[in-house]
């Protein structure tokens, strides 16, 4: 005997990024609610659309096993009395269960002999037990960010607004904030109808796509997939797995739609039309065979198609008028040198206590002087930050550094210097790519935190990155000692030792990540360290079979704080 | 739907038979249809209410001399409070789009993430942006707190861009040619009014007058709350803020300076909004 178990929440539209999280806390509550309860089933299956998160549990049976109980008693030897009768103490044990005293037996134990009672418990029904769990696995999930609506104030994502519950064709009683189950859930908002009834678990997803709510994400995600490649017509699709996770859950029931934009546009660089597409309308942009951009764009619809045209006029309409701004920045920003801009920065605030973009512009070039002693290097250093005073960066954050390097380059610089400027953030995630040119390199491990002051972590596995894919042998020492020369008294020396041991613990991580053992790093960083790149060589070299045991004495208890080669 | 007038005149006409009161915009300068009193006031407490009203809103900073199709100075919002929300609210809104008549079955539209946020207000909610074929018509918010105050029961706030929507609608590539009435176009009656606040507010305003007055609204503003004049002191409070947006079109405020002045706003804001709430009888 096999059941369907089938829960639906419906909210209002939950974030994208949320999703995926959302439904692994739910799969893994339930996973260890009926592992607890010894309950065997399918593999649980998770759907979602913006509206909705909902999981199916297949083969369950109708109740939880049986349970063999031992219920202890009072020790033997009060149970009973030198005749060999029930005492007072049995009788009542007995009555507390509701059993004759014949019923109770005698178990050896290592604490002794005791009066128990051994008795089998009936497993509860299945639906009851995962009715009576929903409440506390919806509360269970953490968000990053949630909202009250009821006076209860319970929190959630969003609103919740409908449950469907449904034990094969039959519905669980289940309440929740005032919503109560049943088996109506909702179309699409635009295209579907706004109630439709799903009469049994096993029908849930052919009862929505009925409805024009794709429910299963990968198939959003192929029919996206699809779409693109359609829809390219001889063009290349411009890569990007982020946005194309992101519009996997932006959207009930996904089409893919082609656009085009005027080709003048193209004499803006290619970095911020791709910025403007991909940040503000969550585009994908396409290049021509030899690389070129091309005037168009594919962009994701919630809907089912466009026959007559009208939303991609009105998609063009809102990237031309977008496309217009920045060309109108590109062209403004240029009649000011960036030179002539160094005054702004005093305007720009960095961090409260640490002072304004011009303050840190004086630390970024007073630890490039250290690094090395390169005129080109220096200029970079002074207008890295000069761009975020420029209207395109006001509007397009994304683009900072981008959009220094760019002007940069129009203005004439030498490639040391608008291409450092161009990389120096460089990499903005673990996947990113490093700076290709050495003095973006140099500019990039000034520890920096300007595109976001919290985003410290990247910050410093991108330095760290940098370090050992450019073989840079400064020790993690000096590197501190150079950043805090610049900040007279606010580096106590807490601070330096908070720093360092931050440093090295995304040094460990990194190279754990590139394959070297925890219980290697553990004993080489054991004995502290100097540089990272000569941390990794010793790690390598523990790590490697043909070395013997008194090698690897050698090498980890080699100095750490080897000197500095610069 | 063909002119600027009845986008406003369909759209106040749904929210009038929805039930809300229609009230008026507010004669103090704002920088968006959530200071007006009728929101920043009637979103605390317990009472219900529901009210819709047309705010033109000043930003001196987003002024482009009547040059950019797109960036006002002074937009025009339509702002409609429910309190509570109804668990349809979303539905509501959806029908409040298509008496503009606007097909929605054969458009896209989507609610994506945008909370909410004023800092000068010590008010944010959760919500989200409406794009209508890519297009962002609407702010649609669940507010949790104004003025520091948490709310119970919460509203939505929902925020109409009417110079968006109608552009959208009579396909208008620049604002300053959509028709205002038939005969009239929206550049003829607003060109000069952008023109002329654009140059006084990043060139003209007078930077020591400013600061000036920033000191006087504040100083009346806590006076008059110190007399248990709660809405008059909010209007000094909106004054405040408008002559610190003012100083900042003028870049007349230093980093320093600029925290100090926003918490000082915000400061009137959460006074007045606590003190509204104590007298609320």
């Amino acid at each position: 005997m096999s059941n369907k178990f089938l829960f639906e929440l419906g909210t209002e539209e939950i974030p994208a990024s949320m999703i995926d999280p959302a439904l692994d806390q739910m799969r893994a509550a339930f996973e260890e609610l009926l592992k607890r309860d010894e309950i065997e089933h399918d593999p649980i299956v998770m759907f979602s659309t913006p509206r909705r998160l909902a999981v199916i549990i297949d083969q369950l049976p109708e109740r939880r096993p049986d349970r063999e109980e031992t219920v202890m008693g009072p020790p033997a030897s009060v149970a009973f009395d030198e005749s060999g009768s029930a005492t007072a103490a049995a009788r009542g044990f007995a009555r507390k269960l509701g059993v004759e005293v014949g019923a109770l037996e005698v178990m050896e134990t290592d604490r002794g002999r005791y009066l128990a009672l051994k008795r089998r418990l009936e497993g509860a029904p299945v639906r009851e037990i995962l009715a009576q769990a929903l409440r506390d696995i919806i509360a269970s999930i953490s968000w990053p960010k949630t909202m009250y609506w009821t006076e209860t104030r319970f929190r959630f994502i969003r609103p919740l607004r409908w449950f469907v519950c449904l034990w094969n064709d039959e519905v669980i009683p289940f309440r929740l904030e005032g919503v109560e189950a049943g088996r109506t859930s909702r179309g699409h908002r635009l295209i579907g109808p706004p109630q439709i009834e799903i009469s049994d678990a096993s029908s849930y997803v052919e009862c929505l796509r009925e409805a024009c709510v794709l429910v299963d994400r990968q198939e959003r995600f192929q029919r996206i997939a699809g779409g693109l490649e359609e829809e390219s017509g001889g063009q290349m699709l411009v890569p990007d797995e982020g946005l194309l996770e992101t519009v996997v859950h932006l959207n009930e029931y996904p089409t893919v739609l082609r656009g085009q934009f005027d080709p003048r546009f193209l004499e803006i660089p290619r970095e911020v039309l791709v910025t403007v597409m991909r940040y503000h309308q969550k585009y994908f942009s396409l290049t021509e065979e030899d690389g070129r951009l091309a005037p168009s764009f594919l962009t994701v619809l919630n809907t089912s198609g466009d026959p007559d045209g009208r939303i991609r006029r009105g998609h063009e309409k809102v990237l031309h008028a977008r496309l217009e701004d920045a060309a109108f920045f590109w062209n403004s920003d240029r009649k000011v040198a960036l030179r002539d801009r160094l005054s702004d920065l005093d305007h720009v605030l960095f961090q409260e206590s640490l002072g304004t973009y011009r303050d840190k512009t004086r630390r970024v070039k007073a630890v490039c002087g250290l690094l090395e002693d390169s005129t080109e290097l220096r200029d970079a250093a002074e207008l890295c930050k000069v761009d975020l005073t420029t209207d395109m960066v006001r509007e397009l954050t994304e683009l900072q550094g981008v959009m220094g390097g760019l002007y940069a380059r129009e203005e004439g610089y030498p490639e040391g210097v608008w291409k450092a400027i161009y990389e120096h953030y460089r990499p903005v995630s673990l996947d990113d790519a490093l700076p290709e040119s050495r003095n973006g390199a140099l500019l990039g491990i000034v520890p920096s935190g300007s595109s976001d002051p919290f985003a410290l972590r990247r910050q410093a596995q991108g330095l760290v990155s940098i370090l050992l894919a450019r073989d840079f042998e400064f020790s993690f020492d000096s590197l501190i000692d150079f950043a805090s020369r610049n900040y007279e008294d606010l580096v106590t020396g807490e601070v330096r030792s908070q720093v360092l041991s931050f440093l090295e613990q995304r040094l460990f991580f990194l190279l754990q990540r590139s394959g070297l053992p925890q219980d290697v790093l553990r004993s080489v960083f054991a004995v502290g360290i100097g540089s990272a790149p000569d941390v990794r060589s010793r790690a390598e070299a523990v790590a490697s079979p043909s070395r013997d045991s008194t090698t690897l004495t050698t090498i980890t208890t080699a100095t750490a704080a080897a000197p500095m080669r610069m | 739907m063909q002119t600027f007038q009845e986008v406003i005149h369909e759209l106040l006409g749904f929210w009038m038979k929805y039930g809300c009161v229609i009230q008026q915009p507010y004669d103090v300068e704002v920088g968006a249809g959530t200071m007006h009193p009728e929101t920043f006031f009637r979103v605390l407490g317990p009472k219900p209410y529901s009210v819709a009203y047309v705010q033109p809103s000043r930003r001196p900073a987003d002024g482009r001399y009547a040059e950019n199709p797109n960036r006002l100075y002074r937009h025009t919002q339509l702002q409609v409070i429910l309190k509570p929300p109804p668990a349809d609210v979303q539905e509501v809104y959806l029908e409040s789009l298509k008496v503009l008549g606007i097909p929605l079955e054969k458009n896209d539209l989507r609610f994506e993430e945008d909370n909410w946020e004023s800092p000068t207000l010590g008010a944010w909610g959760i919500g989200w942006q409406v794009l209508l074929d890519g297009l962002e018509i609407t702010q649609f918010t669940y507010f949790q707190q104004a003025g520091g105050v948490d709310l119970d029961p919460i509203s939505a706030e929902i925020t109409y861009g009417l110079e968006r929507i109608a552009a959208f609608l009579t396909e208008r590539n620049s604002v300053y040619d959509l028709r205002w009435s038939p005969q009239v176009t929206y550049g003829q009656v607003r060109r000069r009014e952008e023109y002329e606040f654009s140059r006084y507010n990043f060139e003209v305003g007078d930077k020591a007058m400013l600061f000036q007055l920033f000191e006087l609204y504040e100083a009346e503003s806590l006076r008059s709350l110190e007399a248990d004049c709660v809405l008059p002191a909010y209007d000094y409070c909106l004054k405040c803020s408008h002559t610190f947006n003012l100083l900042d079109s003028r870049g007349a405020i230093s980093v320093t300076e600029r925290v100090g002045l926003i918490n000082r706003v915000r400061s009137l804001a959460v006074g007045i909004a606590r003190r509204y709430v104590e007298t609320d009888e």
